[in-house]
């Protein structure tokens, strides 16, 4: 029988969610595929996702306090994506096309992660902000990222092949 | 003297088992998953660094083999702790789980501070 797992969760904005998600998923994972370093990737990969929506969010109109995971996961291939609200003109919504931009000027993600750490060997980040999630997402997880921007919501999609 | 630390899901326990004096160990547990781990790993590790500068530059070797998840901040503040020691002139040795593979493809990817310095020490077991 093909295994197969979908996840479809509003997720509060609080960031001790972000680690009783992560938890749930890997058990999740665990109870359905064989490989726990797989499953291991795969939550940390939706932690980061997690964090960065969170962190970079428009959480400030009273109605906006959801952020929205989706998971499927199959034999070989999980994708997982967060939607969460943002300022569109925003520096953040920037940065993150400005990321995803330059991490598809490298041939393997391995060597964008290398990369980013040399810009940090030369200038160490700003404590608290590591600008590493994306990146590191891209090359754990072997990921292909995609954000797609709709109205004030902004969708960030990670595709694994396993 | 170097005091354990705990703090949300996190543990940092010095182990003196070799009683000659060169160098001091630090196993990590648990997952490392605040928004921002500077703010608890830095002061920490300064009064560590301060306490190994003290004790004649001892060796400051960070075992992660039992930890179970960080995130990519707390990669930051590692980065940022190389950077500190490497400045105070403190050796250091991260000894990782080369078994489990978010650990391999982590602490692989930061051999890009090791330098002829000596300094820092990427170990795998």
């Amino acid at each position: 029988m093909p295994r197969r797992l979908l996840i479809d969760l509003p997720v509060r904005n609080e960031w001790s969610n972000i680690e009783l998600v992560r938890t749930a998923i890997l058990n999740c994972f665990a109870a359905v595929f064989n490989d726990l370093d797989s499953c291991r990737t795969v939550a940390t990969v939706i932690s980061e996702l997690l964090e960065n929506a969170i962190k970079y969010g428009n959480w400030e109109r009273q109605s906006a306090h959801l952020l929205h995971l989706a998971i499927t996961g199959e034999d070989g291939q999980v994708t997982v994506s967060v939607e969460h609200p943002v300022e569109p003109t925003s520096q953040d919504v920037l940065r993150l096309r400005d990321t995803l931009a330059w991490l598809a000027t490298f041939a393997r993600p391995e060597d964008a992660y290398r990369a980013r750490l040399n810009q940090f060997a030369e200038a160490p980040p700003e404590l608290g902000i590591s600008r590493l999630g994306l990146v590191r997402i891209a090359y754990e997880g072997n990921c292909v990222l995609q954000a797609n921007l709709e109205g004030e919501t902004l969708r960030v999609s990670a595709q694994m092949a396993q | 003297m170097v005091l354990p630390l705990a703090s949300d899901g996190l543990t940092i326990e010095p182990v003196d088992d070799r009683n000659d004096g060169t160098a001091i160990r630090l196993v990590w547990k648990g997952r490392s998953s605040a928004r921002n781990p500077g703010e608890l790993l830095v002061p920490y590790f300064q009064g560590v660094f301060d306490w190994a500068v003290r004790s004649g530059r001892v060796t400051v070797e960070m075992h992660f083999e039992r930890m179970e998840h960080f995130n990519s901040s707390t990669v930051g503040a590692l980065i940022y702790l190389i950077q500190d020691a490497r400045g105070r002139q403190v050796p250091m040795v991260f000894v990782y789980d080369q078994k489990l593979k978010w650990q391999k493809l982590s602490f692989d990817a930061m051999r890009v501070f090791v330098k002829s310095d000596g300094l820092l020490q990427m170990r795998s077991v």
